[in-house]
């Protein structure tokens, strides 16, 4: 898992977007690597060796199969348009996860402002494997109390094993936002399962 | 270890540990990155898409102006047309449709051909429609032998041209009377040409004459205090008019009539008649032909003798076509075609229904019509316009209704000054405030709730589950093979380039030709045709 080294760009707001929404250059001087076939059987190589791992994130993420494929599709092709502006391309997975978590948030925001389903209800024989992963465990099921936030924090941190450092790089945002985020995570948790399940102890 | 954080992170661990990886399916793990970047092929053609992409942004804008202007004239021709229909050349005096012929009153109702008297009631301002109207009914007249043609007046004034050709209509074969009424009736500024230009005039009790040009302050000679201005141009030519008008029927009233033009004092029957300026005081049409009996008035050079004693009086109309156009005039009505008019393009340009852009310069140019014979303000009109846009934009526009008030206040202010000084012959006229307020009402309404119900139905998601954003190809489209189907690869269908699989097994090479059977997420599923190899 190769980690970002911290890169000098400006901070802020703006710099961030733009980064995470990189865009081609709409210009008539684009490289000409852009129109050899051999440029895009490298983004094929970089891609195909995320793109399990990236399933598997999303797919918990969003507890839901068909989503997740749609969200890998989108974060996939959005990082096909911005790769002509990647320069250094050995950071592609750092890149490329940035961009997955942030379709993911986009559309775990969208679905709280259609409808609210809590993983209790949801029919689990419908073969979806990360619906039936979740519901089969007891933190699993609590896991839909989650805001997004909290949710992809968590997500990133135990199914996608990264270090809180490496999810303060993913997600843009500074380490003790994400030390609170994960514990207030594992507070949620606790209190949705409460002192009855309390566990082991 | 009593941590609870602790806990919830090893089972959390433990949980993440047991959940499975499920295997991406294979079409997605599989995408051909390559096919959908149709680059054109040389150097040289490289500038073509940006140009196309340019092409198209301004050629939606030329399309969009290209339809206003073509809205714009199918409603001018339309207009023209009517216009043609409505009354003709006022000027040649030619008239294509003449004034409805009343039931044959002249017949039926004068028995044994006794004298006949044609009325024309008039009200509203003076303009192309009551010209071809007076003109054609004094023609009527005259070819039904009627002895003489009453115009009944009530007009606030109107356009020269109009003016001049009333004027010239009244000097006729038969005698013409003009009569200022009923009661609360006014010549206001060309009606008083009208009145003086006729054979014979009378004025109902509680009638006006006079007030036909603007004054300054202190009622002084406009002319004299402007100098050589282009009003005081204007205010000596209508001195002469009217002094030349006077001169042939009230050669003692020249001075007096001179006076309602240029100090603009308008007059009572009773001053008239004491400057000579009317022949009598008449409070009605009966009371119009006993005076007029026996008076003895110049007709086309000729002295001729006024027998208006029981004779019969026949009223002609104005025709409904004519009705309709007159109406136009109406100040109100002007100003209400207007606004009707602005909010209409306005729809066009916000939510594009070729009707209502129709409707909406048909109202302008009608508006405008009407307005030919008022004396319309410029910067009133600019400002009412002005304020129905800032309205408008208020929702598009963020700005804390800012726009909105000062749009409300643009258009009040522009629909009070709406209407200019009268000139001479122009009349004195304004929109009325319930009007003002009414469609100060309706312009912020049509901002609020309209400009903002398109602009959120723009904004409305595509419903979640279609899929993608653009098209959806049609089940049983044919298209043709980009990247062999082994059995996922693309195809070109409906102008794109599609991931496709083939149903069943087997493949099919680049170039041959397949059917869509179904469409599932962003992968298309043919099949192929039977007669390709």
């Amino acid at each position: 898992m190769s980690d970002r080294s911290s890169p000098d760009r400006e901070r802020g707001m703006f710099a961030k977007e733009a980064y995470l929404h990189a865009e081609p250059i709409r210009s008539a001087a684009r490289p000409a690597a852009l129109r050899d076939r051999t440029y895009d059987r490298e983004f094929a190589d970089a891609i195909a060796g995320e793109l399990v791992v990236a399933y598997r994130l999303a797919g918990y993420i969003l507890a839901d199969a068909v989503e997740a494929q749609d969200a890998v599709q989108e974060a996939s092709v959005r990082s096909w348009r911005g790769w002509p502006n990647l320069r250094e391309h050995d950071k592609f997975h750092s890149w490329f996860s940035q961009i997955l978590v942030n379709v993911c948030r986009t559309r775990l925001r969208q679905r709280a402002r259609h409808r609210t389903l809590n993983i209790d209800e949801v029919d689990v024989e419908s073969g979806d494997p990360f619906k039936a992963a979740l519901a089969a465990d007891t933190v699993g099921r609590a896991l839909s109390v989650l805001s997004p936030e909290l949710r992809i924090v968590v997500v990133l941190r135990y199914w996608g094993e990264f270090s809180l450092a490496q999810i303060a790089d993913r997600l843009r945002i500074p380490i003790g936002t994400v030390k609170s985020r994960h514990h207030a995570a594992l507070q949620a948790l606790r209190r949705r399962i409460g002192p009855v399940e309390g566990g082991i102890r | 270890m009593n941590d609870p954080d602790f806990e919830m992170e090893a089972r959390l661990r433990d949980l993440a540990g047991r959940s499975a990886t499920p295997p991406l399916p294979p079409e997605m793990a599989d995408l051909p990155w390559s096919v959908q970047r149709d680059e054109p092929k040389t150097e040289a053609f490289r500038f073509l898409p940006a140009l196309r992409h340019a092409a198209g942004g301004a050629g939606r804008g030329v399309f969009t102006l290209a339809r206003l202007g073509a809205t714009l004239a199918i409603a001018g021709s339309l207009l023209i047309v009517l216009g043609q229909v409505r009354g003709g050349d006022p000027n040649t005096g030619k008239v294509i449709i003449l004034p409805q012929p009343t039931p044959r009153a002249s017949a039926a109702a004068a028995p044994g051909g006794g004298p006949e008297v044609v009325i024309l009631p008039t009200s509203g301002v003076v303009d192309d429609v009551m010209a071809s109207y007076i003109n054609g009914g004094i023609q009527r007249a005259e070819s039904d032998g009627a002895v003489a043609v009453i115009v009944q007046l009530d007009t606030p004034g109107g356009s020269l041209a109009s003016m001049n050709s009333i004027v010239s209509s009244l000097n006729a074969s038969i005698p013409t009377i003009v009569w200022v009424g009923p009661s609360g009736a006014m010549a206001a500024s060309a009606g008083t040409f009208i009145t003086l230009a006729a054979n014979l005039d009378y004025m109902a009790p509680s009638t006006s004459i006079g007030a036909a040009s603007p004054v300054t302050a202190g009622g002084g000679d406009i002319a004299a205090q402007y100098g050589q201005t282009e009003a005081a141009k204007v205010l000596s030519i209508a001195v002469t008019t009217i002094r030349g008008i006077a001169q042939e029927h009230h050669p003692q009233a020249v001075d007096w009539a001179a006076s309602t033009v240029q100090a603009a004092t308008s007059y009572t029957p009773q001053e008239a008649l004491a400057a000579h300026g009317i022949n009598g005081v008449a409070s009605s049409l009966d009371e119009v032909l006993a005076q007029a009996d026996g008076q003895v008035v110049t007709v086309k050079g000729a002295q001729v003798t006024v027998h208006t004693k029981g004779a019969t009086l026949v009223t002609v109309n104005e025709d409904p076509i004519q009705l309709v156009l007159h109406t136009l005039d109406d100040p109100n009505i002007a100003f209400i075609l207007l606004v009707l008019g602005v909010l209409c393009v306005l729809v066009e340009f916000f939510h594009p229904t070729l009707l209502v852009g129709l409707l909406g310069a048909l109202s302008l140019a009608l508006s405008f019509y009407g307005a030919g014979s008022l004396p319309l303000n410029v910067l009133g009109v600019i400002l009412v316009v002005l304020g129905i846009g800032m309205l408008a934009v208020e929702p598009a526009v963020p700005s804390h209704g800012l726009l909105t008030v000062g749009g409300v206040a643009c258009f009040i202010v522009g629909a009070v000054a709406f209407y200019g000084s009268p000139g001479p012959y122009l009349p004195s006229v304004s929109v009325a405030w319930p009007i003002i307020l009414t469609s100060a009402g309706l312009a912020s309404l049509y901002g609020l709730v309209f400009v903002r119900t398109v602009l959120q139905m723009r904004h409305i998601a595509v419903p979640a589950g279609s899929g993608m954003v653009g098209t959806v190809v049609l089940v049983g489209a044919i298209g043709e093979v980009r990247q062999d189907l082994d059995p996922v690869g693309s195809i070109y269908v409906a102008r794109e380039s599609w991931t496709a699989k083939l149903e069943g097994s087997g493949s099919a090479p680049r170039g041959s030709k397949v059917k869509v059977v179904r469409q599932e997420g962003l992968t298309l599923i043919v099949e192929r045709l039977p007669g390709d190899s």
